[in-house]
C-alpha cells in the first residue's frame, strides 16, 4: 500500500505490475507503478495534444 | 410508524410522499392540502399515480400521527409546532420556522418575531452530517434550506480546518426553478423563467443566516435562478491564511466526510465529470462537494451540488428521521440517479 501523490488516499498494490497505469480510486488521477517492492507510484505522464508526436 | 404530510401537494411534499411510499418502517396515513382537498395525489404528482390510494384532505382534518411532516410555506409551522409536540409525536418541519437558534434572526430575515422562541433551543437542525447525535433524540427536526445545505456541506471541512481567514466567504449559488415552489407566479412562468440566468437576492438572502449559524463563518451570499428544474450549485470563494495544496484539501474533506453515506467528495483530474454537478444528482439524496486551491491567490474555491427537492429538502428530512428512529440512514434513499439525463 502507498499514498496517492495527488490526494493522499491509500492505494492498494494488489497484483499490480511495474509500469502499470491505473486510476486512483478517490481522485481519478492516472498513476504509474514505479516499483512493486516497496510499492511506489507517480502520476502517469500525460500525452500532449499531439499524442506525444 | 404512521406519518402525516401537511402541505403534500407542493413539490417538497410530493417528494416526501415518493420517498416514504417505499419506506419499510413508515406508513403515510394522511396527506393534507387545502387547494387539492378531495383529489387523489396523482392529480398533483403524476409520478405517484396508482402508487397509493391516498386522497388529499384539508389541513383542518389532520390526524395525530407518530411523525408529522410540515411541508408548508414559511411562517405556517411557527404556530402549528407547539400543539404537535404536545400531542407526543415527532415533528419534521421543512420550512424555515425553526432552523435558526437566535430569535433575533427571524425579524431580520423573515420579517416577523418568532411567537415561540422558547422552542428554538429544542429544535435540531436536520443535517445529519453535522448534528447526527442530537438527531437521535430530537422531537423537533428543522430541515435546512437547499442553498444552505449545499453551501454548508461545501464549507464545513474548511470552517473546521483552521485554514481560513476571518474575511467573509463569498457564496455564489445557482438554483433551479422548483426551488421556488409549485405556486404559479409570473416570474416563474415558462415565458419568463425559461433560459434565464437571473440574479436575485444578491445580498440579504435568508439562507445566509443558516450558513453562518452552521459554519461559524461570515457569509456573503448571492443567488441566481438558472434554467434546470432541479438542482443547486453553491460556489464558495474562501480566503485562506496561506496557499493551500490540493492534497491538504483532500485530507480535510476526507476527515470530515469519510464515512458519510450521502456526501461524495469529487475533484478528479481526468475525464468529463471532474467537479460536482447537480444534473447527475437529480432525484438522489447525495450532495457532492469539491474544491480547488488557487495557485496564485490565497483562497480555495469550494463547491456543493445537490437536488434541491431531495438532499435539499425531502431526502434530508427522511435521512434525519432515519437517524431519529435508529434505522440505516439510506433506508428509502437508495436511488442512484440517471445518466444520461
Amino acid at each position: 500500500m502507498t499514498e496517492c501523490p495527488e490526494c493522499a488516499a491509500s492505494v492498494e498494490s494488489h497484483e499490480k505490475i511495474l509500469g502499470e497505469v491505473f486510476a486512483c480510486p478517490e481522485c481519478g488521477t492516472e498513476l504509474e507503478v514505479l516499483g512493486t517492492d516497496p510499492f511506489a507510484v507517480q502520476p502517469a505522464p500525460k500525452e500532449a495534444e499531439d499524442w506525444g508526436e | 410508524m404512521k406519518a402525516v404530510i401537511v402541505g403534500a401537494s407542493g413539490y417538497t411534499g410530493g417528494e416526501l410522499l415518493r420517498l416514504l411510499l417505499r419506506h419499510p418502517s413508515v406508513e403515510v396515513v394522511q396527506v393534507t392540502s387545502d387547494s387539492m382537498a378531495g383529489k387523489p395525489v396523482g392529480r398533483a404528482h403524476p409520478n405517484l399515480r396508482r402508487a397509493t390510494d391516498l386522497v388529499f384532505v384539508p389541513h383542518a382534518a389532520r390526524q395525530a400521527a407518530d411523525v408529522t411532516f410540515l411541508a408548508t410555506p414559511h411562517g405556517e409551522s411557527m404556530d402549528a409546532v407547539p400543539g404537535l409536540l404536545a400531542s407526543g409525536g415527532i415533528v419534521v418541519d421543512l420550512s424555515a420556522d425553526y432552523r435558526l437558534r437566535d430569535p433575533a434572526a427571524y425579524p431580520r430575515y423573515y420579517g416577523r418575531e418568532h411567537p415561540h422562541p422558547d422552542l428554538l433551543a429544542s429544535a435540531v437542525y436536520g443535517l445529519p452530517e453535522l448534528h447526527r447525535d442530537a438527531l437521535r433524540t430530537a422531537d423537533l427536526i428543522a430541515v435546512p434550506g437547499c442553498i444552505a445545505t449545499a453551501a454548508t456541506l461545501a464549507l464545513h471541512p474548511l470552517a473546521r480546518s483552521g485554514l481560513l481567514t476571518d474575511a467573509p466567504v463569498v457564496v455564489d449559488a445557482k438554483s433551479g426553478s422548483s426551488a421556488s415552489g409549485r405556486e404559479v407566479a409570473v416570474a416563474g412562468s415558462h415565458a419568463e423563467r425559461s433560459g434565464v440566468m437571473r440574479a436575485y437576492a444578491l445580498t440579504g438572502h435568508r439562507h445566509t443566516a443558516e450558513i453562518e449559524q452552521e459554519t461559524g463563518l461570515r457569509i456573503a451570499l448571492s443567488c441566481h435562478a438558472v434554467d434546470p428544474v432541479r438542482g443547486v450549485l453553491a460556489t464558495c470563494h474562501a480566503p485562506t491564511t496561506r496557499r493551500i495544496e490540493t492534497k491538504e484539501l483532500w485530507q480535510a474533506y476526507r476527515a470530515a466526510y469519510g464515512p458519510e453515506p450521502f456526501v461524495r467528495i469529487v475533484h478528479e483530474s481526468e475525464g468529463l465529470f471532474r467537479e460536482p454537478e447537480p444534473k447527475w444528482l437529480a432525484g438522489t439524496n447525495y450532495c457532492e462537494v469539491g474544491f480547488a486551491p488557487d495557485d496564485r491567490l490565497p483562497r480555495v474555491v469550494a463547491l456543493g451540488a445537490l437536488d434541491n427537492l431531495v438532499k435539499g429538502a425531502a431526502g434530508n428530512a427522511v435521512q434525519s428521521l432515519n437517524v431519529r428512529l435508529g434505522l440505516p440512514e439510506a433506508t428509502a434513499l437508495d436511488f442512484l440517479g440517471l445518466h444520461p439525463l
